[in-house]
């Protein structure tokens, strides 16, 4: 006993607060195990337990703000992992650890396991994307491997039949938790491909613990699915959980409600697209009977008859207007002609001479040779010469001639 | 004949119809053939009534080889 206290007398209250300080500074934060027993929820919504072993029991508590995010309900005799604080009530005289979390026991040791299978299956080249298929987007009839009770069949029903109510479901049922879960599993995913039951499968589940979802993550499951010739979707819990099956699928759906979305074609999207194709053609044909029908117009009698007048009209002018320059042309042609004939006529009349002889000239010529006269040395006394006037001729004799 | 099949021929047709080089003739008979692949897919739409089956057939049983079927309802 420590010497401090050895010789005090102290008050309950003085023992209590001391143990209170001590204990409660000193064990905060810590990890403890333990079985759950005697768990009652209160209407407040706070957890009230204790957590055993062989050697002792503890009690221990868990408020409504620290567990209302856990994904399980504990039960008397699970075993978990708390973290917490060591509270003491000196009302009561008693302490009990107070939890801020709270795990299932062998939920870490689940995990590095399902991690390590993970990535051993991964290194096979089980997660290929060379080995995915697709997932067909014309399947006429959708098999899903689930519990015939559970709320995944119920979901992926009711999406596809609000989506697309045109295609088939045919239902594998295989229970989805529990030992022989697996097996069946795998035994429903080998049959689909024997009978050939559907173009797609869907396997999945609802939400649960990750002990709930271990059969999906089986490697009985996983080679089943790889070794499918049907394209797989695989639908494990809710949009936070996982299981192997996600990774060697052919595709990984969030929930059965998202997976039955993905297998199935949009009826409604399908009718409007038809619809609108329907259109396009339509129009395209009026188009083209439309412009057929413009250019057999072309060649309607009242359009013909239009051109061939209008053409006629046009040669008609042509006619008329080369009548009238040969018309005209002619008729300045003939002026010219007239005025030429008269220049020509007068400067004729004025070289004849009839005109030169009216001016009192006269032609000589020589009687004998019938030569003009034009000198006097043509001309010797005695020569008979023919006089011609304006009005008559003469005959004369020259008297003296080279004057 | 898959849907998308079918909306690929038909968006053919409208380019087609759409071309001045197609005859008048040619334009027609393609139409028809559009409006009847139409008529079918908007009836495989429409008309087809699903069925929701739940398998019989026991997992042990390997061998057999024909579907057993009856319908289901979920709960």
């Amino acid at each position: 006993m420590s010497d401090s206290l050895r010789n005090v007398t102290l008050s309950v209250g003085q023992i209590t607060q001391l143990l209170k300080q001590t204990i409660e500074q000193s064990f905060y934060g810590i990890s403890l195990r333990g079985e759950i027993s005697n768990f009652r929820p209160a209407s407040s919504g706070h957890w009230y337990f204790q957590l055993n072993d062989e050697a002792a029991t503890i009690s221990a508590v868990m408020f409504k703000n620290r567990h209302w995010k856990l994904s399980f309900v504990p039960k008397d005799g699970d075993v978990v992992i708390v973290v917490g604080s060591i509270g003491i009530y000196e009302k009561r005289g008693t302490y009990q650890i107070v939890c801020e979390s709270m795990e299932q026991a062998g939920t870490g040791d689940i995990l590095a396991l399902l991690e390590q299978r993970k990535r051993l299956y991964e290194k096979k080249g089980y997660f290929a994307p060379e080995h995915k298929q697709p997932i067909p987007k014309d399947p006429k009839r959708v098999g899903v491997i689930t519990s015939p009770t559970g709320a995944a069949v119920r979901d992926i029903i009711q999406v596809m039949t609000r989506r697309n109510d045109t295609i088939d479901i045919i239902v594998l049922p295989a229970p989805v938790q529990g030992e022989d879960a697996a097996a069946i599993i795998a035994a429903q995913i080998q049959a689909a491909n024997r009978l050939k039951v559907a173009d797609v499968l869907i396997i999945g589940r609802g939400g649960g613990s990750l002990e709930d979802l271990l059969p999906f993550s089986d490697p009985k499951v996983i080679e089943a699915i790889y070794a499918s010739e049907i394209p797989i979707v695989s639908a494990v819990g809710h949009e936070i959980d996982w299981a192997i099956s996600d990774f060697v699928a052919d595709l990984r759906a969030p929930t059965p409600s998202a997976a039955a979305e993905l297998v199935c074609s949009d009826k409604r999207a399908r009718l409007e697209e038809l619809a609108s194709y329907r259109q396009s053609m339509t129009l395209a044909i009026r188009g083209r009977i439309t412009l057929a029908q413009t250019l057999a117009h072309r060649f309607s009698l009242p359009v013909m008859s239009d051109y061939f007048m209008r053409t006629l009209q046009t040669i008609r002018m042509s006619l008329d207007y080369a009548k009238l320059s040969i018309g005209q042309q002619m008729h300045e042609r003939i002026v010219r002609s007239k005025h030429a004939l008269e220049l020509v006529s007068g400067q004729l009349h004025n070289l004849s001479p009839s005109a030169i002889l009216a001016r009192g000239y006269s032609i000589t010529m020589l009687e004998k040779t019938n030569e003009v006269v034009r000198e006097s040395s043509q001309l010797a006394s005695g020569d008979t010469v023919a006089i011609v006037l304006a009005n008559g001729k003469l005959k004369a004799t020259v008297v003296d001639g080279n004057r | 004949m898959p849907y998308e099949t079918d909306i690929k021929r038909m968006e053919e047709i409208a380019e087609l119809l759409r071309d001045n080089q197609t005859t008048l003739d040619k334009a027609v008979a393609l139409f028809e053939e559009g409006v009847k692949i139409a008529n079918r897919v908007e009836k495989e739409l429409t008309e087809i009534e699903r069925k929701v089956e739940i398998l019989l057939n026991p997992v042990q049983e390997t061998e057999e080889n024909t579907i057993r079927t009856e319908p289901f309802e979920a709960l």
